[in-house]
C-alpha cells in the first residue's frame, strides 16, 4: 500500500493538471475543441456534438445560473433520464461553483420532495412535461427553490409561470451575462477547489429515507487519475450511455471518464432500445449492470434453442473451444497453437456472429458491476473472445473500488484500486481508506459516524481476501441468513445462480430463522411467455402466465438444476413467482431493476408465510 | 364459471410474414357476453375471423363445444352454430332487406322456425320491417348494422361474434344496438364474442374482458374489476389525473394491474 496515503499528507491528486471537474473539463473543451464528444440519435441518424458545443452549453448554463444568483456551494438538482442536456447542465452547474444532484426520473412526486427539500435545492432542472407536472406538484412544499428550467419544451408551448424557464432562455440569459462579464466563467472555474463537495448521490436506501453521499471533487478526480489501472484509456473510444446518470456508476462512466480518456458517449435512445442502440453503436468500451449481460445471454440460449441442429451444434463445439480457451488464460497458460486455430475457426464461423447479435464484436472493455454476478455468465463471455471484468463499489467511494488486473481470478472482484486500502474488520465487513472515500451523508452526522470510522469506510459487505489481495464478495452483512438450525447461509451466490437461467430475471431467497431455504421469483416475461407459447400453455395476462402449471413446473426445474450444486441445507425446498410484472417504478425494485430483499420481505410476509405455513 | 362454450388457446396468426396474433389464449363460457378491447392494429378483427375460420391460425387451437373446429371452413363453423357480423357490416346492397334476412337462414330447413325468427327480429329492430323490401344499400349507417346483427341472428346461431358493432354510429344508435345485443344474449340465451373499441360500453354490457395489445392479451379480468383498473381508465376510459397544470399529454407507463 502506498505510504503517504493514510498519513494524512494526501498527496496532490491531479489529472492533466486539473485537480477538480470543472478545470479539468474547461482544460479538455479547450484542448480537443472540434472533436465529438457525444453522438444522440435524433430522427433516426445518429448526430455529433463537438467539445466545443459541450462547452459552450455548459458554459451558459453556469453563466445564466450566476446571472440568477448561484453562490459557491448551493445544490442545483437534475430530474431527468440519460441525455446530453444532463450533462451541459451538471458540468454548467459545477462551473459556476455549484453542488450538481441527480434524482431519477422514475422517482414519484413525494420522493422528489424528499430530496429537493433534505439537498436544499436553489434550482432544478426538469426533463419535460412529466418531470415539470411532479416539481409543479410539490414545489409549494419546496420553499427553498427559486426557479425550475425545462430541457424538452414539447407540448408546453403555451404554458408560462413566473418560476420557470425554458432551457433556451436559460443559455440565452447566460450567453449575455457572459458578454457583461468577460472572463467570469475561466475565474469561477479557476476558483474550483479539490475539497469541496461537488456532486451529491442519494442512495436508494432499502431502509429509511434516501441518504445524500457527498463527493468531493477530489474524490472524482482520484478515480479518474487510477482509472487506467483497470479500464484502458482511448481516445477514439465509443461509450454507450443508458443507465440512469443518477447512479454513481454510469455518471463516472459517461460523464467523468470521458473527460480523461477522450470516448464518445453514445446516447441511448431508451431503455427499451438498447439492444438495437447497442448493435449500432458497437462500443469499444461499455459497462452494464448484471441485469442487462444477463438479458443478452438469455437472448443467445432461447435463440440457440430454436436453431436448427446444425446451428446447435456448431454452438455448442465453438463455445466449447471459446470454454478452453478462456480457461487456459484464466489458468496463466498459453494456449497451444492448436488450441488458438481451432478457436480462429470457431470466432469466424459462430462466435463473432453472436458478438455481432449483441453488439460486441468491438468491445475491448466489458465492464459490470453494482450488483453481483454469476461467474459463469463472466465465464460464457470471456469464451465467446470478450474481456469481461468485474468492478465493485459502492456510492461511498465514488464508484470503484476493485478492479480486476490482467491476472484475472473469476469469482474474486479483483484487487483494490491503486492508492487505496482495503482490508476486513474484525467481523469480516469489507473496510475501505483512500482518496476514494467520501465525504459524509448530508444532514445524517450519526449515519456518516456509522459508516465512516477512523477514516475506514465500512461497507457493510462481507467477504475475504487472497494472499495476493484478490477480494472476494460473500455477501451484504445484514442479508446473511442464518437458517433455525444455525447454518449460515450466503443468499446472494444461491441468487445469482438463479438468476442466470434465462427464465428468471430476479429471485430473492429466503430463510433467516427458518427451518429451510425459500425464494420469491420474479420471471423473464419475454422468454417464459414464449417458452408457454412454444409448449402450447394457454395464458392471458402476466398472472394467468404466472399461475400456469407447466410454467410453475418449469420453475422448478430451473430451481433444481441451481440446487444441485449447493449443500443440502442451502437448498430452496419451495418458492413463489411474484405475479404482477414490476417496472422500475415500484417500490420493490431498485431503478436498475434488482429486488429489494428487505421491501420483497416485508411486502411479501403473507406469500413468504405461506410457504411456511403449508410445510409443518 | 360454467364450462367454456370456446375456449381458444395459443393461436398464432399470420398477414404473410407478418405475425398478427402472437400467442392468444381466451375463454368464452356459455350464455356470456365476453369482450375484447384493443387498439387498432391490436388484432381484435383478426382473432375473430381465426375463430370464425375466414383465417386459419398457424399453430394453436379453436374449441367450440368440444370440437376443434380450427382451420375449418367459415360456412362449416356457421352451420355448427356460430355466426360471425363483420366489421363494416357487409349487408349484400343490391338485395332487399328481406331477402338479406332469408340469406342469413339459407342453411336452415325449418320454414316455421325462420318465420318466426323473422319475427322477432323485426321485433327487435321494427325500422327492418319498415324496410323490408328496399334495397339494403340504401339504408343508413345504423339500419344497416341491424340488419347485419338480424341476418346473423336468423341463421339461430347460439354463439354471435360481434366486430364493433357501435363502428360509425351515433350515442343514441350504439346505446340502442348495445341494448338490443343484451337482449339477445338473456333472452335467446346466445352468448356474444364482442370485439370493440368504445370500451366504455362494451365494459358496461360484458361480463368478462380481456385486453389485446399488439396481438397479446395483457389483461384478463372481470368487467366490473377492469373498469376500475388504473391503465383501462387512462387509456381506454379516457379518464386521467390533469396534473398541477390542468393539462396533461404525456402518458404514463402500462403497467397492466
Amino acid at each position: 500500500m502506498n505510504a503517504d496515503v493514510h498519513a494524512g499528507s494526501i498527496k496532490k491528486i491531479e489529472v492533466e493538471g486539473c485537480d477538480t471537474i470543472p478545470k479539468l473539463f474547461w482544460h479538455q473543451v479547450c484542448a480537443r475543441d472540434g472533436k465529438t464528444a457525444f453522438r444522440e440519435k435524433t430522427l433516426g441518424i445518429w448526430r455529433s456534438t463537438s467539445w466545443r458545443e459541450y462547452g459552450e452549453r455548459a458554459r451558459a448554463v453556469g453563466m445564466g445560473l450566476a446571472s440568477l444568483g448561484l453562490a459557491h456551494g448551493d445544490v442545483v438538482s437534475i430530474l431527468a433520464d440519460t441525455i446530453p442536456e444532463w450533462l451541459y447542465a451538471d458540468m454548467g452547474i459545477m462551473g459556476a461553483g455549484g453542488v450538481s444532484n441527480g434524482i431519477y426520473p422514475t422517482d414519484a412526486a413525494k420522493q422528489v420532495e424528499y430530496i429537493l427539500n433534505d439537498s436544499a435545492t436553489r434550482f432544478v432542472f426538469v426533463e419535460n412535461e412529466e418531470q415539470l407536472d411532479k416539481f409543479l406538484e410539490v414545489r409549494g412544499r419546496c420553499p427553498k427553490i427559486e426557479k425550475a428550467f425545462i430541457f424538452d419544451m414539447e407540448g408546453l408551448s403555451e404554458f408560462s409561470d413566473p418560476q420557470i424557464l425554458s432551457f433556451e432562455e436559460l443559455l440565452k440569459l447566460g450567453g449575455e451575462y457572459d458578454k457583461a462579464h468577460p472572463g467570469k466563467w475561466e475565474k469561477l472555474v479557476a476558483a474550483s477547489r479539490a475539497e469541496a463537495l461537488a456532486i451529491l448521490v442519494y442512495t436508494s436506501g432499502t431502509t429509511g429515507p434516501p441518504k445524500g453521499a457527498m463527493l468531493s471533487h477530489r474524490n472524482v478526480i482520484f478515480q479518474l487519475a487510477n482509472a487506467d489501472a483497470f479500464i484502458p484509456m482511448e481516445t477514439n473510444g465509443e461509450q454507450l450511455a443508458f443507465l440512469p446518470l443518477c447512479h454513481v456508476a454510469e455518471r463516472t462512466f459517461t460523464a467523468f471518464l470521458p473527460l480523461r480518456s477522450g470516448a464518445i458517449a453514445n446516447f441511448a435512445e431508451s431503455v427499451e432500445t438498447v439492444p438495437d442502440n447497442v448493435r449500432e453503436v458497437a462500443p469499444t468500451t461499455f459497462f452494464a449492470v448484471p441485469r442487462i449481460w444477463e438479458r443478452f445471454y438469455s437472448g443467445i440460449a432461447i435463440r440457440m434453442k430454436e436453431a436448427t441442429w446444425l446451428g446447435r451444434t456448431a454452438y455448442a463445439w465453438a463455445l466449447g473451444v471459446g470454454m478452453k480457451i478462456a480457461e487456459a488464460k484464466l489458468e496463466g497458460q498459453e494456449p497451444s497453437a492448436l488450441l488458438k486455430l481451432q478457436f480462429a475457426v470457431a470466432d469466424y464461423c459462430v462466435l463473432d456472429n453472436i458478438k455481432r447479435a449483441i453488439g460486441m464484436h468491438r468491445v475491448r472493455f466489458a465492464g459490470t458491476g453494482a450488483a453481483p454476478i454469476a461467474p459463469d455468465l463472466i465465464r460464457w463471455y470471456r469464451a465467446l473472445g470478450i474481456d469481461m471484468r468485474e468492478v465493485y463499489g459502492q456510492t461511498e467511494n465514488c464508484g470503484v473500488a476493485t478492479g480486476m488486473p490482467d491476472r484475472i481470478k473469476l469469482g474474486t472482484v479483483g484487487v483494490a484500486a491503486p492508492n487505496t486500502e482495503l482490508k476486513l474488520s474484525p467481523e469480516g465487513e469489507i473496510v475501505l481508506r483512500g482518496p476514494h472515500i467520501f465525504m459524509g451523508y448530508l444532514n445524517q452526522p450519526e449515519k456518516t459516524a456509522e459508516t465512516l470510522r477512523d477514516g475506514w469506510l465500512h461497507t457493510g459487505d462481507v467477504g475475504t481476501i487472497d494472499n495476493e489481495g484478490y477480494l472476494r464478495i460473500t455477501d451484504r452483512m445484514k442479508d446473511i441468513i442464518i437458517t433455525a438450525g444455525g447454518k449460515n447461509v450466503t443468499p446472494s451466490e444461491i441468487e445469482n445462480q438463479l438468476k442466470f437461467s434465462p427464465y428468471i430475471s430476479d429471485a430473492v431467497v429466503i430463510g433467516d430463522r427458518r427451518k429451510f431455504l425459500t425464494c420469491l421469483v420474479m420471471i423473464d416475461y419475454d422468454s417464459v411467455s414464449k417458452y408457454a407459447q412454444d409448449s402450447n400453455v394457454p395464458f392471458t395476462d402476466f398472472t394467468s402466465l404466472c399461475r400456469a402449471r407447466e410454467v410453475q413446473d418449469l420453475i422448478w426445474s430451473e430451481i433444481e438444476k441451481v440446487n444441485q450444486g449447493f449443500a443440502r441445507v442451502e437448498t430452496i425446498k419451495k418458492f413463489r413467482l411474484l405475479e404482477h410484472q414490476l417496472s422500475a417504478e415500484d417500490d420493490e425494485v431498485t431503478p436498475t431493476m434488482k429486488l429489494k430483499r428487505k421491501f420483497v420481505n416485508e411486502k411479501y410476509k403473507g406469500l413468504i408465510d405461506s410457504m411456511y405455513a403449508e410445510a409443518a | 364459471m360454467t364450462e367454456a362454450q370456446l375456449k381458444v388457446s395459443n393461436i398464432e396468426t399470420y398477414y404473410g410474414p407478418i405475425m398478427a396474433i402472437r400467442g392468444v389464449s381466451f375463454e368464452v363460457p356459455k350464455g356470456d357476453i365476453v369482450t375484447i378491447l384493443g387498439a387498432n392494429g391490436a388484432g381484435k378483427t383478426t382473432v375473430l375471423k381465426t375463430v370464425s375460420g375466414v383465417m386459419d391460425p398457424q399453430k394453436g387451437s379453436v374449441t367450440f363445444e368440444g370440437r376443434e373446429i380450427q382451420r375449418m371452413d367459415p360456412d362449416k363453423v356457421m352451420r355448427l352454430g356460430m355466426s360471425h357480423v363483420p366489421e363494416g357490416r357487409e349487408v349484400f346492397p343490391f338485395l332487399s332487406v328481406r331477402e338479406n334476412l332469408r340469406m342469413g337462414a339459407y342453411t336452415r330447413r325449418d320454414p316455421d322456425g325462420v318465420a318466426k325468427d323473422l319475427e322477432t327480429v323485426f321485433g327487435y329492430f321494427p325500422v327492418l320491417k319498415e324496410r323490408a323490401d328496399q334495397r339494403a344499400g340504401s339504408l343508413s349507417g345504423g339500419e344497416q348494422q341491424m340488419l347485419a346483427i338480424s341476418r346473423a341472428l336468423m341463421a339461430n346461431p347460439r354463439m354471435m361474434l360481434l366486430d364493433e358493432p357501435s363502428l360509425g354510429l351515433s350515442p343514441k344508435l350504439v346505446k340502442e344496438i348495445f341494448d338490443i345485443i343484451v337482449r339477445i344474449n338473456k333472452e335467446r340465451g346466445v352468448t356474444i364474442l364482442l370485439v370493440e373499441q368504445n370500451a366504455n360500453m362494451a365494459l358496461q354490457v360484458a361480463d368478462y374482458g380481456y385486453v389485446l395489445e399488439v396481438g397479446r392479451i395483457v389483461m384478463a379480468d372481470t368487467c366490473e374489476r377492469l373498469l376500475q383498473k388504473e391503465d383501462i381508465k387512462e387509456f381506454y376510459l379516457g379518464i386521467k389525473e390533469e396534473g398541477a397544470r390542468g393539462q396533461r399529454r404525456w402518458k404514463k407507463r402500462k403497467t397492466w394491474r
